[in-house]
């Protein structure tokens, strides 16, 4: 191999041409690997200190934040792989391009789809009709799935008995007992959440003045026993 | 296609079979090998573009089901242990690193090392697959906590949570498919290195696996928080 020199020796630059391509320093990669690390420790302290303000403290951050820090990491993250490991960066740039104009209409999906259904309840409130889509696996009976599970799972001789025990073990009162989801949640949490609603709703959605039949399954105002 | 007849191949100055790496000739469509480096390397970054979109569709419809179903996916978060996602998240990055350095490898004619790399990140991606199936699959398997309408378990607290297993089991499971491949992949490489087809002066293979690889922990980097971290 014509040009053989050290690539070890000090104040040797650390990436270089040979007959084109870059070649990047072992130090470079593993100064890259470390700050991987790094980050997702960070990303990992980060979301068990907004469980811990959560449970201890009782500030309840708004998901958007947890989301948002999050992202931002694993988008740094990303960013070093793609430019180190993968040498974006000593690369034509047109790969870049490539690269770069996928990540935006990765955006653009994401953004016009969240757009969508985040502005859904933003529409006319007297006269709208929205429907707050999603499937809740109802079958032909009208019960969801995982009321099937639970009401299957009821039975002694049932293999998940044990964790239909443990589910319904407390929390069977009637209503206003705040349920047991094992993990304790902050006052006043889903109160207000209208994610139980499947299926179109019309005229005045004020909260409070929703239609009374609409509640077919029997989720009617805070949360009762199974 | 580009094929190296070994017998009639060019010898070195003392006669001796030069490596397989130092025969290869491109194929006849390009002008010389940096040509059809630069050409396949840019084939393989629009491919992971379409990689990339892939997943993109599985995260929209994270994030679609989730602004609908808060709830559903507030709880379904909690039913993940942190410490698996980790210690995923970790074999994957070392396995980046690991195969940059086989990029390295290559490039410097360090055969030897070219091949343990090769080897230590095809064991990491074993072992991505081990933790993912033993820990979390088989026991999530066993509880019930199946996607949709193969939903059992009776704990649930919403009745929406079938759609976060959904989510869950649709984007770890065909990201498990892309880190099966990559495995194949490297072997398959590996059985190149053994034979000295990668070196120097040829290492385009090498490079191509590399970037396919460095997407797929790009995408359980995304995954990681998403699934398990963010309640």
């Amino acid at each position: 191999m014509a040009n053989h020199h050290d690539h070890n020796a000090p104040g040797h630059p650390p990436e270089h041409h040979h007959g084109g391509h870059v070649i990047i320093a072992p130090s470079t990669l593993l100064g890259v690997l470390v700050a991987l690390l790094a980050l997702t420790g960070l990303t990992v302290g980060l979301a068990q200190l907004e469980t811990l303000l959560m449970q201890s403290f009782n500030i309840v951050l708004p998901q958007w934040v947890n989301v948002f820090v999050a992202l931002s990491i694993a988008a740094l993250k990303t960013t070093l792989v793609v430019l180190y490991f993968m040498q974006l960066r000593y690369d034509n740039p047109l790969n870049t391009l490539v690269f770069i104009f996928t990540m935006i209409t990765v955006c653009f999906f994401l953004g016009f789809t969240m757009t969508d259904i985040g502005t859904r309840r933003s529409i006319d409130r007297i006269e709208g009709e929205y429907t707050v889509a999603g499937g809740t696996g109802l079958d032909g009976t009208g019960t969801p799935i995982t009321v099937r599970a639970a009401q299957a799972a009821s039975n002694p001789d049932h293999p998940l008995h044990h964790a239909w025990l443990k589910a319904h073990g407390h929390g069977e009162g009637g209503h206003g007992t705040k349920r047991n989801v094992g993990f304790p949640l902050p006052a006043g949490a889903f109160e207000g959440s209208s994610a139980w609603q499947s299926r179109p709703v019309t005229g005045l959605t004020l909260p409070g003045f929703a239609p009374e039949g609409d509640h077919g399954d029997g989720h009617g105002h805070g949360r009762g026993g199974h | 296609m580009a094929t190296i007849d070994v017998h009639n191949a060019p010898r070195d100055a003392a006669g001796e079979a030069l490596p397989l790496y130092k025969l290869y000739r491109p194929a006849a469509h390009y002008r010389d090998r940096e040509h059809e480096f630069d050409a396949v390397k840019m084939g393989v970054w629009v491919f992971l573009a379409t990689e990339i979109l892939l997943f993109s569709g599985m995260f929209v419809g994270y994030a679609v089901l989730r602004m609908l179903h808060p709830e559903a996916f507030y709880n379904g978060s909690h039913y993940l242990e942190v410490k698996w996602g980790l210690l995923n998240t970790v074999v994957l990055l070392f396995s980046s690193y690991t195969v940059a350095a086989a990029v390295r490898n290559a490039q410097m004619g360090q055969l030897t090392w070219l091949k343990r790399n090769i080897v230590i990140t095809m064991l990491c991606g074993v072992a991505f697959l081990l933790v993912k199936f033993v820990f979390e699959y088989s026991k999530k398997w066993a509880e019930g906590k199946l996607p949709g309408m193969f939903f059992s378990y009776p704990g649930a607290h919403d009745p929406s949570e079938p759609l976060w297993w959904g989510i869950y089991w649709g984007a770890t499971g065909i990201h498990a498919v892309h880190v099966t491949i990559g495995i194949a992949l490297f072997g398959w490489l590996y059985l190149g290195a053994r034979r000295g087809k990668y070196g120097p002066e040829h290492y385009t293979a090498v490079e191509g696996v590399a970037l396919y690889w460095h997407i797929v922990d790009i995408v359980w980097i995304f995954l990681f928080p998403l699934l398990y971290l963010v309640h």
